[in-house]
């Protein structure tokens, strides 16, 4: 905050001038594809406020190529969070671009409420890397079901490394409740030295920590 | 002795490949993203960087690109090591400048092999 007050004077002369058209919805949505970048940040924060407004910006985030009008679009859509917002939202985890989807988990981690309902079908989506990306998303998320999730990925999941992402944040945050569910890990996977080493970890921290 | 950069978010990852390499003779040190990455091998360059890709800040494609610009740092190999092991996430690890794309989880015989193969340490 401190940093946008002291650009104040110069930012407000600029950035007034790039808003263009009337503040309403088509206004702002001429504005989401205008070829200045300033013109459609700023439509892009405006139209935050518009719940109608989420299809659009999951189109344009769909081929948007500056990273700060990217950044706004994702923030916006996790503001609204409607069922559009947040698949929008999710699409990205899919994507090749390696920066676009850590952005999206990062919004994602600020809604746990939105993430909630789907969590689930993500941690068990045909693609092994949603699933890891899903679990990425637990990281942050202050939701009282977190190690329950991450249990039964570490029960369940066939993919080593789906597992082993879990595992690197259950040694973090499990419980004696993971033991049953760590020890089977350990088991299922017993050639595999990376598994073997964290699963130690982790019972290791529980056992001492509780 | 010669001094690896680990670059992972994660702190078990970092751990396992840092009792793997310290075991080998390697001394190592450890940054949790792409960002802290470059400012520790702009500080101190190290002989090779093992380089994660999914990060918060800058990821490992990220790091690589900016790495790979710095005059006084940008020949030390980088081992790029990941969970996704499609042909277009290899393709974008060596793009951006990785000499090896290693996916998850790896052996401790296998990293030191490859290791000790870019540093030309083998004997």
């Amino acid at each position: 905050m401190a940093f946008v007050k002291r650009q104040a004077p110069d930012d407000l002369t600029i950035t007034q001038d790039k808003r263009e058209n009337e503040r309403d919805f088509q206004g702002l949505l001429l504005e989401l594809n205008s070829p200045d970048v300033t013109v459609r940040r700023w439509a892009v924060r405006d139209l935050m406020q518009i719940p109608e407004s989420s299809p659009f910006l999951v189109t344009r985030l769909g081929f948007e190529e500056n990273i700060s009008v990217r950044a706004g679009i994702l923030n916006s859509l996790a503001h609204l969070g409607d069922n559009v917002a947040i698949a929008g939202l999710v699409s990205c985890l899919r994507s090749e671009d390696a920066a676009l989807r850590n952005e999206a988990i990062d919004v994602l981690k600020e809604v746990p409420d939105k993430v909630e309902p789907i969590m689930s079908n993500l941690l068990t989506d045909l693609d092994s890397d949603v699933r890891i990306f899903a679990v990425n998303i637990l990281e942050s998320l202050r939701h009282y079901n977190v190690e329950q999730w991450l249990i039964e990925v570490i029960e369940k999941d066939p993919h080593i490394n789906v597992c082993a992402t879990a595992l690197d944040l259950l040694s973090e945050v499990g419980t004696e409740k993971s033991i049953p569910a760590l020890t089977q890990l350990k088991a299922r996977f017993e050639d595999e030295p990376y598994i073997c080493f964290s699963t130690d970890l982790a019972l290791k921290r529980i056992i001492e920590g509780s | 002795m010669k001094h690896i950069l680990i670059i992972d978010d994660a702190a078990t990852v970092r751990l396992y490949h840092r009792n793997i390499l310290e075991a080998a003779g390697y001394s190592v040190d450890e940054a949790i993203n792409g960002i802290e990455a470059l400012e520790k091998a702009l500080v101190k360059p190290y002989d090779l960087y093992i380089v994660d890709v999914n990060m918060p800040k800058l990821d490992g494609y990220g790091f690589l690109k900016e790495f790979r610009l710095q005059e006084n740092i940008k020949q030390a190999p980088a081992i790029m090591v990941t969970t996704e092991a499609g042909a277009n996430d290899r393709t974008l690890g060596y793009a951006a400048g990785a000499n090896l794309y290693l996916t998850k989880p790896i052996k401790p015989n296998e990293l030191v092999a490859y290791v000790r193969l870019l540093l030309g340490d083998l004997s």
